[in-house]
């Protein structure tokens, strides 16, 4: 695997969100999720026994395979970070299938077109 | 390796593996649009479960799993997370608005 990118938040976002389009053909994208405190097991042996509070972080990696990029999000800024993400994921992970609406107005299958163009706008203003 | 059916089950489970064990646990996803396909994985690296889907409606749920984890472990893993919720929840309150989020 090639080396880790470190990043700001922002620019990872920016960054992953590349991943996804990258990836619409072919290939996956892979998120994970990690504490960390970005220090390695002997500063933080240290830091316990002086009693200094580790300051934990969110760790996040993302790679598509060729690339891997991460970023570290500590406890002020995970709120808008974990916002964005999920904007990201909810714009980009659009091939999963959609449930079928138990009150359909049509018959299955007639049209459906119509329909979806309701549905999509109906859906945007549950936001 | 165990793959979990159950949304709620997978939940429960990843928290608590998460609050077992804070320093190695781990919550992965993986998507592949080319095939519509959602793995979610939370390991120590002792034990793995895992949750997959081609379901839009998981999406939605994976969101407030993603906060949990976010809420977890960049607060701490005695982190109150019974107040995290998705963008879209349909329970409760109707979003806590004054954030200053919109769309």
């Amino acid at each position: 695997m090639g080396s880790e990118v470190r990043l700001q938040p922002d620019p990872f976002l920016n960054e992953l969100t590349n991943m996804f389009e990258r990836t619409t053909e072919k290939g996956s994208v892979w998120v994970t999720l990690k504490h960390s405190s970005d220090k390695s097991k002997v500063q933080r042996n240290k830091m316990k026994t002086c009693g200094e509070k580790i300051e934990y972080r969110c760790l996040v990696r993302a790679t598509d395979g060729k690339k891997t990029i991460s970023t570290l999000v500590g406890p002020k800024d995970h709120q808008r970070f974990q916002a964005s993400y999920a904007t990201i994921l909810k714009a980009r992970m659009t091939a999963l299938r959609k449930r079928e609406r138990k009150d359909k107005r049509k018959a299955a299958d007639s049209d459906k077109k119509e329909d979806s163009k309701i549905r999509s706008t109906a859906s945007k203003t549950t936001n | 390796m165990v793959y979990i059916t159950s949304w709620d089950d997978f939940v429960e489970k990843s928290v608590q593996l998460f609050r077992a064990d804070p320093e190695k646990t781990r919550y992965g996803m993986k998507y592949r649009h080319c095939d519509g396909k959602l793995v979610l994985k939370v390991t120590d690296d002792r034990e793995c479960i895992k949750f997959k889907t081609d379901q839009a409606q998981d999406a939605k749920k994976m969101e407030k799993l993603n906060n949990i984890f976010f809420t977890l472990m960049a607060r701490g893993p005695e982190a109150d997370i019974s107040e995290v919720s998705g963008k879209d929840q349909v329970e409760a309150q109707p979003a806590k608005k004054g954030r200053g989020r919109k769309q």
